[in-house]
């Protein structure tokens, strides 16, 4: 059995070590005199705290989410292990029942929220722009916010179980049990807040991911020759925006109901608990593809890496991934089979879930087929994605008994969901927990000890279906209870052994991370021999500015070019990338011909273009990377030969002088070629971070729109007005701060050639808003429904509610677009101070809605009439509640926008937006589609 | 400058459209859901030629509008199937 191949003794190996070594202590100098001086921008060297609180680079982000992702995981686990113990046998009560139920619902939210995505998300941010040509993501600051947002709102997760305790309602969190009546704890509304803020960092870094995914590759990566774990995560982005989305709708409502008193999950009886059903599942069967893609995209990379094979069928892999994504939004009434739902409905949906289990069934067939056509190594990280493989096929045929219908009305609410779902959850873990492996070297330079990385996954396999197995076995046993029948106790028994057994592979895995990082051997670039990406093309770990020159792949291989040039100026790099393979010795001959048949087979195969194009990518790789000593003569001539690269060239001579490294040189020149260069560091995302925690503590001690009387009211009243500010101030600091993120041109931008990253992340983020309204409005016509959507409704509103105001604000919202064009023409025009005339009309057209609103509500909450004696307020029925919150809503968006002009007003007083209307034309965007949604909730809320 | 007099003649339609959704309504010759669809075709073309030449939408690539509508077809689903559901 061949081990992890980086052996030092073959070829490269050493070679590559060397001059790998020499390239890092030149980068250090040169890098360390071009970058810390003028490039930096004030990043601190790893070692100090204060670089981990300003970095925005992505490598530096996703090493934070990684750390803070196995933090939650501890968290979540240590959760799982008082739960074993409480089921040692039935109805023990080493937890009170109410504590107990904490545990089960704390444990589920924090591990599919605040570990599984984020942990997956720690390679994305790490290893996305590596294997895109990217030397960053679009929006480096955006992309700490989202880091912040996600640790502050697992802090404040945390607050909530000193808050009376946490919310004990489930994950999924149904209604009527999350409302007050049944979870009164201020730690409950806590834990919803905290969710909510996870949700904007979600939203945050969707638009991010997008944007830097669809804009910033390299030259020749076209989204066919995309490696298939950034692949995974651009359909995972796609589904987080959209589903998040509707969470957050959810959530806002939710937070709604509990802390102002509105009535959308208790008023309506079962309509308010199928809300909340809808909504939630909606959002919650994407979200399981949502943590599980990214564990695929491991797993395929893994696959292909340790067979030495590219993976079987890459474009119906690919198709078959798109599909599910777009699948996974309509079967989510699976989850409501024992709802009063219709039975037409019911059906339906079965039958879209049965649909979106085949292109599962290719998915693993495609990697099956890769291993057994390749020649597997053992490693670790390939045990984990294998296991993975096994535990997922096991999870997926639980699954499809459950999409049946009358299956389901057995197993719902037992112990074979919760078998089923952590098979296929944890099962994702596995793969995730193998990338954190095959990562590892390339994340901190090291290699982890082999011997015991194995001695982890045998104890994790094993633990893992001791703890999950016998719940199948077990599965009478009720979900979310502890008391079960006598019968299954020596199950439940094997089961928390299980449970300790994997908890404990865990703390082998800890020791062995950490223990590595100060002894292991170093890693070389490129640890693994058949690895593709090019991540494994540069330095383990690599730079700061990721590659030597400007990645490409328009030659169908990977080359580094001199910063500034074109694809045509150099040479490609050729065949002859497989040249040092071939000298690696006995066994690496053996692996070279494999491989050589390898890219016949495939070809004869199907002979689809790309093939070619990922094979010599390969190739090139290997050259760039080990072979760079002996083809730098070479280069040298190639270059002589090309016109206009005499700089370089000189470059590329003088260089190997030193150290006989290209890669240097081009850095060098990177670094002189950039006047400005990029910054890297801003503390703002921090302080946003913070002050939105804070704000929310505050605000969770709200109920019934006032706070409590007396010191504790005052306290929570305080924070929420202290931090508000705080907050307010802190993303004014962000938008005024100089920040100078990655420009153009990039490379490949399909499908979004023709507009630039800024207004392409405005728009992503709109389409997110559009699901945000949508869901308010779907929420609203569903009780509206609920309720009878004609008759039954009129008489929940008050005879004063007329369509006058309404109109009024039409026309104003109406008016103030219009002078939102006419200030991007004045800006055309060069007019000073039409642009500041036409946006202080909007400023008061604003204003004017603002006071109509205001006015229009005082109104309707001091009503007299016989059927609403006491006014029509916030929680008097639904239809009060639905209309305060969603045009409420819509209300904020309009201060939000108001907030905006203002500060263009003043920047325009300044002399700003002549020269660059971007902004202006970016907060049209954002106006123009408040007021769109505007032109629906007047028909919804005042005629119809 | 001619776009000024396409942007004004379009928030003139605007406000046209919104005044005629109200007389729709108190016209009351209409049947309830007759009104209702007209009111709502009303509101799509008024959101339509906002995000199109407001926006800008016409003269952004087309997969911009691709990604909002996909964005409102999830909305769509969400609310019919829903609504189904009890019916
Ligand atoms: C292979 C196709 C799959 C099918 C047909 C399927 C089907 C189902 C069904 C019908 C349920 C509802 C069971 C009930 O509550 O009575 C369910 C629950 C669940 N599934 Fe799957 N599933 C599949 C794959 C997955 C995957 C890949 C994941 C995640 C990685 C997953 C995660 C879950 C979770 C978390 C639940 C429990 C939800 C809850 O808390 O109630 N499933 N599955
Ligand atoms: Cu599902």
């Amino acid at each position: 059995m061949t081990d992890e191949t980086s052996d030092p003794r073959t070829d490269g190996g050493e070679r590559v070590r060397e001059s790998r070594r020499g390239a890092k202590r030149t980068d250090g100098g040169t890098a360390a005199a071009g970058h810390e001086t003028d490039h930096h921008h004030g990043l601190p060297a790893p070692s100090s705290i204060k670089r981990w609180l300003v970095t925005t680079n992505h490598k530096d982000v996703g090493i934070l989410y990684t750390v803070t992702a196995l933090f939650f995981l501890v968290f979540g686990g240590v959760l799982a292990l008082l739960m074993r113990v409480q089921l040692w046998t039935p109805g023990a009560t080493i937890l009170e029942p109410l504590q107990y139920n904490q545990a089960v619902s704390a444990h589920g939210l924090i591990m599919i929220f605040w570990f599984l995505s984020p942990f997956a998300f720690g390679f994305a941010n790490y290893v996305v722009p590596l294997q895109i040509g990217a030397k960053d993501l679009a929006f480096p600051r955006l992309n700490a916010l989202s880091y912040w947002l996600y640790l502050f709102s697992g802090i404040l997760f945390g607050v909530s179980f000193f808050q009376g305790g946490t919310f004990a309602g489930g994950w999924t969190m149904y209604a009527p049990l999350n409302l007050p009546v049944y979870t009164p704890n201020i730690g409950a509304s806590t834990a919803v807040l905290a969710l909510l803020l996870f949700v904007v960092s979600v939203t945050v870094s969707s638009v991010n991911f997008l944007t830097t995914m669809h804009r910033m590759r390299a030259e020749g990566l076209t989204l066919r020759r995309m490696p298939l774990f950034t692949w995974t995560i651009l359909l995972t982005t796609w589904m987080m925006l959209f589903a998040f989305a509707a969470l957050l709708a959810a959530l806002m409502i939710l937070s709604a109901d509990r802390l102002i008193g509105t009535q959308y999950f208790a008023a309506t009886g079962h309509a308010g608990s199928l809300l909340w059903a809808h909504l939630f599942w909606f959002f919650g069967h994407p979200e399981v593809y949502i943590v599980f893609f990214p564990a695929l995209g491991v797993m395929a990379e893994c696959f292909q890496t340790f067979t030495g094979k590219r993976i079987v069928g890459r474009k119906w892999f690919i198709a078959a991934m798109v599909l599910v994504a777009l699948q996974s939004f309509l079967v989510w009434m699976h989850h409501m089979f024992l709802t009063s739902i219709n039975l037409e409905i019911k059906t339906l949906f079965m039958a879209t879930t049965i649909g979106i289990s085949l292109p599962f069934d290719l998915m693993v067939f495609a990697l099956v087929y890769t291993m057994l056509k390749g020649r597997v190594r053992f490693t670790t990280p390939f045990l984990f994605s294998f296991g993975a493989l096994v535990l997922f096929i096991l999870g997926g045929i639980t699954g499809v008994f459950l999409g049946a219908v009358v299956l389901d009305y057995e197993f719902r609410g037992t112990y074979w969901v919760v078998a089923h779902f952590h098979y296929v959850m944890v099962g994702g873990i596995t793969a995730l927990v193998g990338g954190l492996y095959y990562w590892y070297p390339k994340m901190t330079g090291k290699m982890y000890d082999k011997f015991l990385g194995k001695l982890h996954f045998a104890m994790y396999f094993v633990g893992f279906n001791l703890l999950y197995f016998p719940m199948f076995v077990a599965w009478e046993t009720p979900r979310r209870d502890f008391v079960y029948p006598e019968i299954y106790t020596t199950w439940h028994q094997l089961s928390t052994v299980g449970a300790f057994l994997l908890g404990a592979s865990f703390l082998v895995m800890f020791y062995n991370l950490w223990v590595s990082l100060s002894t292991g051997e170093d890693a070389s670039d490129n640890p693994w021999q058949f690895s593709t990406t090019t991540e494994w093309a540069i330095p383990s770990p690599p730079p700061l500015e990721n590659f030597p020159g400007k990645p490409s792949f328009s030659s169908g291989s990977l080359e580094f070019l001199p910063d500034g040039s074109d694809a045509g100026d150099i040479e490609p790099a050729g065949p002859g990338g497989r040249e040092p393979a071939a000298t690696d010795g006995g066994e690496a001959t053996t692996d070279g011909g494999e491989a050589a048949t390898d890219g016949s087979e495939t070809d004869a195969d199907d002979g689809e273009d790309d093939d070619d194009g990922k094979l010599v990518t390969d190739g090139g790789r290997v050259m760039t990377d080990g072979g760079q000593p002996m083809t730098d003569d070479e280069q040298v001539v190639a270059d002589d030969g090309t016109a206009g690269a005499a700089d370089a060239n000189a470059g590329v001579a003088d260089e190997k002088a030193t150290d006989g490294g290209t890669v240097t040189v081009y850095d060098e020149h990177a670094a002189d070629d950039e006047e400005h260069g990029e910054d890297h560091a801003s503390i703002w995302p921090f302080r946003i971070g913070l002050t939105s925690f804070l704000f929310l503590v505050g605000l969770s001690g709200l109920r019934q729109g006032s706070f409590p009387e007396g010191l504790e009211g005052g306290a929570y009243l305080g924070l929420t007005v202290v931090a508000g500010v705080g907050l307010l101030w802190a993303l004014v600091g962000m938008g005024r701060e100089e920040f100078h993120g990655l420009e153009g041109p990039f490379g490949e931008s399909w499908p979004f050639t023709g507009i630039n990253n800024t207004k392409l992340g405005v728009w992503i983020f709109l389409a997110s808003d559009v699901v945000l309204f949508g869901a308010f409005v779907g929420s609203y016509a569903f009780i509206r429904v609920a309720e009878g959507w004609q008759n039954n409704w009129h008489h929940l509103i008050p005879a004063d509610h007329v369509v006058l105001p309404g109109l009024i604000n039409t026309y104003l919202l109406l008016t103030s677009s219009f002078t939102v064009v006419l200030a991007l023409v004045a800006c055309e025009k060069r007019s000073k101070w039409g642009l500041i005339g036409s946006l202080a009309t909007t400023l008061v057209l604003g204003i004017a809605f603002l006071i109509n609103k205001a006015m229009e509500w005082q109104h309707l909450f001091h009503v007299h009439s016989e059927a609403f004696p006491n006014g029509w307020n916030i929680g008097t029925n639904v239809a009060s509640s639905t209309f305060y919150l969603t045009t409420g809503l819509h209300a904020l968006h309009v201060i939000a926008g108001l907030v905006i002009t203002l500060y263009l007003i003043a920047r325009a007083w300044n002399g700003a937006y002549l020269d660059d209307d971007q902004p202006v034309e970016l907060f049209g965007l954002y106006w123009h589609f408040v007021d769109i949604v505007w032109l629906f909730l007047f028909p919804l809320f005042y005629i119809l | 400058m001619s776009h000024l007099r396409l942007y004004t003649g379009i928030f003139a339609a605007l406000a046209a459209f919104a005044t005629a959704q109200v007389f729709v309504e108190q016209a009351g010759g209409l049947p309830y859901w007759t009104a209702f669809w007209v009111i709502i075709a009303l509101s799509l073309v008024k959101a339509v030629l906002v995000a199109w030449y407001f926006q800008h939408l016409k003269w952004e690539p087309r997969s911009v509008s691709a990604t909002i509508f996909t964005g409102l077809l999830a909305a769509i689903a969400l609310t019919a199937a829903a609504a189904y559901s009890i019916l």
